[in-house]
């Protein structure tokens, strides 16, 4: 999304700074939950919406010309996570959100060449080796089951590809349980969601048009993403490719009675920003949840999620903020009753693991237990 | 930045932690400007200092004091009207929002003792376990408790709380030493005003972080009652619903009572953009009833007896419009918060003060006259009335809006010719007194209060004789 200058001064002055965007609905349960984990964590105002948006005024009006420590970590050290859009469209009904503010910060900043190191350094490892985290590029589908000119396209990611290859595992094996036909990129590259989200917009272009143009080759006809993260950019910042672009649970939902044996598991489910907050997808996930465990709330849910903390170029750049958000969520899990956290993200997944690592809380993409309570 | 601060930010840096003071340009920006902009120009701090006890508040204190350099406390960060805006360059911004403990809820005693970066919400999550709220100003229910109640100003969505929350507190001086009120200063119970000698509580009280740091405050809790009703009744004009307003004060009927236009304020006290408002007549007066059984139920009855002569139209509106209204006076304004909403005005400029009943057609008429003059639209024209318990001086509070398009500048032009002449206007006219020191307001009211202004010039400086405190923000 492209703003000019003056557009985004005006939202930025229209922000009043009452900063109920940094607290879920107060009323009617007349609790005091925080949204924002940049916030809540790092404390000073400019890590809130409203103190960022003044910087951005500041950067905008030539009052800021150096890229200096604490305004490169108040602008990166930031999720975009959207918690704070969501709670002012609400009683406000703004039009222009803080996360389209806060890209359009980041891409002038980027222009300035204002940009933290670790993330130039994902965009060189893209460049080298068309994928996020710079690994070779491989991965291993079984080839009898794909299928060359099959209607349904799976586009892996990076994360799951080289993170957390448990989901990917997971996916294709649902598609073989199924016995669906279904079909992988020969050469699948960064969707360019990292490059987005930090202002990078230019290094994405030809990661957009090698896959635009693959797709097209494929001739599928639906591209199924498990990673929110891909699915956004590609809605998004993506021309139209004239193909239906599905989150795995919109899919699997589509699919009706998959015979799934629900197992005696108490589980929160975490909604990631890019799926809920971002494409609005909040029923699907949870749908497809509740066929294999019993669901318990959380606090903080929906629109008013709070973040895994790993989005946004967090992960990569401040990762004790991240996993103290991770923290965060995983309490509440707990204190909601539940042996597991299910997401329906990598990015999630791979935060709230490494989060739990000492607790006794199970974390899962949902995609995980579907394929576990398939009968194979 | 020079040597020497960058020396003192280190001194800083000692005394709270390395994570908690900085000078860094673009955080020291984010807390530059606040909604008062069109008056109030942004300015950067030179450093941000967040304390996290009142330990290193006196130190932090007794270091800017040596130094001579300008001190400007802030609690939670909503500030609407550029008083933690710095007026000299080289001012440490004291962010207190760390300090943010209930120290006590005395369910007993009615009250609670508070930091200064304990919130509305976070309060109320409290209080309301044992049935009790703290006194809302209709201000978004993430200000600090602290700073609202200490700077008076308390517009509060319930009128029958009173003006006064506040009981005692204690407070940091510049040279370190601490100053208690009230019984707080001869004994651990800090749960009565008046203590020993004058009323400090009051003289302390109004000023906008220009004495010392308050590190801690004893304040007021009220009773929820289970029992609540809610009437919504409209009127063509200001003066009609005054003897309305009069006699459910004078019976001390209603909990809380809002005489607000159809335009602005509605929006958020019924918590929907979604409602032809401007089929409604223009101004709405809005009652809430509680109370224990038996009481409760004669209330009502008076108030209907009331009703039914105020020459006014009971309105039938749907009922989560009532539960909304419940919520935001007796919970703490949140939805209220979308006047902020209104379709291309969602800037706001009021001016509030207090001042009788028996003025309100009188300040509505002047409001309209005078930004009429100024060339601000007819539908930007806003006003609310709040009477306050106990109905002495028929005090209320009042405040005269206009919603507005903060980017245009045109407008903020226009506005600032408005407060010029209004000011001097509402003096002439006659208040009990401001809502809080607003840009501009000092000086005409200073001409007018005589020798007071000279003793309270002298006040401050005994308490400050460095002038550190968030000078420029009063004198």
């Amino acid at each position: 999304m492209e703003l000019e200058k003056e557009e985004i001064l005006s939202a930025i002055h229209h922000c009043v700074k009452c900063k109920l965007c940094s607290i879920a609905s107060f009323h009617p349960n007349e609790e005091w939950l925080p949204l924002c984990p940049s916030g809540e964590y790092y404390g000073y105002q400019a890590f809130y919406a409203p103190g960022k948006m003044e910087i951005f005024r500041a950067i905008l009006e030539g009052e800021i010309t150096e890229p200096s420590e604490g305004l490169l970590n108040s602008v990166y050290a930031c999720t975009v996570c959207g918690a704070c859009y969501e709670k002012c469209k609400q009683i406000t009904s703004v039009e222009l959100g803080a996360p389209d503010l806060f890209e359009a910060m980041r891409r002038e900043m980027a222009s300035k060449g204002w940009i933290l190191d670790v993330h130039t350094s994902i965009a060189d490892k893209i460049e080298e080796t068309k994928n996020a985290y710079g690994e070779k590029y491989e991965y291993k589908v079984n080839a009898e089951t794909t299928a060359g000119d099959a209607d349904v396209l799976y586009y892996i990611g990076c994360t799951a590809r080289y993170r957390v290859p448990e989901i990917a595992d997971a996916m294709l094996g649902i598609f073989d349980k199924l016995g669906l036909k279904y079909q992988v990129m020969g050469e699948e590259w960064c969707c360019g969601s990292v490059l987005f989200r930090t202002g990078q917009v230019e290094a994405a272009r030809e990661l957009v048009a090698h896959n635009v143009e693959e797709i097209k080759k494929s001739g599928a006809k639906t591209v199924v993403f498990t990673c929110p993260g891909c699915l956004k950019t590609f809605k998004k910042d993506y021309p139209d490719m004239g193909v239906e672009l599905l989150h795995s649970t919109q899919f699997l939902t589509r699919l009706g009675n998959m015979n799934l044996k629900k197992e005696n598991l108490k589980a929160a489910y975490h909604d990631p920003c890019h799926l809920g907050r971002d494409l609005g997808i909040y029923e699907e996930p949870r749908a497809v949840l509740s066929e294999v465990a019993d669901i318990k709330e959380m606090k903080r849910e929906r629109e008013q999620a709070w973040c895994c903390g790993s989005g946004g170029g967090v992960k990569s750049a401040f990762d004790d903020f991240a996993l103290w958000s991770a923290a965060e969520r995983l309490k509440e899990a707990k204190e909601a009753g539940a042996e597991a956290l299910v997401s329906a993200c990598p990015f999630c997944k791979r935060n709230l693991k490494e989060a739990a690592e000492k607790e006794e809380l199970e974390v899962y993409d949902v995609v995980e237990l579907v394929n576990r309570c398939l009968e194979g | 930045m020079n040597e020497t601060f960058s020396k003192l930010v280190k001194e800083l840096q000692a005394i709270v932690g390395e994570r908690n003071a900085t000078d860094d340009p673009a955080i020291c920006t984010s807390y530059s400007r606040d909604q008062h902009w069109h008056f109030v120009p942004a300015k950067n701090p030179a450093c941000i200092v967040r304390p996290g006890n009142k330990e290193e508040v006196r130190a932090v204190l007794m270091l800017a004091n040596t130094h001579k350099i300008p001190v400007i406390p802030y609690s939670t960060g909503i500030n609407v009207r550029g008083l933690t805006i710095p007026v000299h360059d080289g001012s440490i911004l004291l962010d207190l929002s760390r300090m943010n403990r209930i120290l006590e809820i005395n369910p007993e005693m009615k009250t609670a003792t508070v930091e200064p970066g304990v919130t509305f919400g976070m309060l109320l999550e409290q209080t309301r376990k044992y049935k009790l709220r703290p006194a809302f100003p209709d201000a978004p229910l993430t200000v600090s408790v602290l700073v609202n109640y200490y700077l008076r100003g308390i517009y509060q969505t319930s009128a029958t709380d009173g003006h006064d929350h506040t009981i005692s507190y204690e407070m940091i001086l510049p040279n370190g030493e601490t100053l208690k009120t009230g019984s707080r200063a001869l004994s651990e119970m800090p749960y009565f005003r008046y203590g020993v000698g004058p009323d400090f509580a009051g003289m302390f009280c109004a000023h906008p972080g220009t004495c010392g740091v308050v590190t801690e405050l004893t304040a007021k809790l009220y009773r929820l009652y289970d029992n609540r009703k809610e009437y919504f009744i409209g009127f063509d004009d200001v003066g009609t619903p005054t003897k309305f307003i009069y006699n459910l004060m004078n019976d001390d009927l209603a909990a809380s009572i809002r005489l607000v236009d159809n335009q602005s304020w509605l929006k958020g006290i019924f918590g929907t953009f979604d409602y032809p408002y401007e089929k409604l007549p223009k101004f709405v007066l809005c009652v809430l009833i509680e109370g224990v059984d038996g009481i409760y139920e004669a209330k009502d009855k008076l108030v209907r007896a009331y009703m039914k002569e105020c020459g006014g139209q009971v309105l039938e509106l749907p009922a989560e419009f009532a539960r909304t209204f419940e919520d935001e006076c007796l919970g703490g304004a949140e939805k209220s918060c979308m006047v902020f909403g209104i379709k291309g005005r969602g800037n706001y400029h009021c001016i509030g003060l207090y001042g009788p009943l028996t003025l309100a057609a009188e300040y509505y008429e002047v409001h309209e006259k005078t930004a009429l003059e100024v060339g601000i639209p007819q539908d930007h024209i806003h006003f609310y009335i709040d009477p306050i318990y106990s109905f002495h001086g028929q005090l209320c509070y009042f405040e005269l809006d206009v919603f507005y398009d903060g980017s245009d500048e045109e407008f903020g032009d226009k506005l600032r010719n408005y407060n010029e002449k209004q000011f001097h206007r509402l003096l002439d006219l006659g208040i009990y007194g401001w809502f809080r020191p607003y840009a501009g307001i000092i000086e005409p009211t200073a001409e007018r209060i005589g020798y007071l202004a000279e003793v309270w010039k002298k006040f401050l400086h005994v308490l400050d004789p460095n002038e550190i405190m968030n000078r420029g923000k009063l004198f």
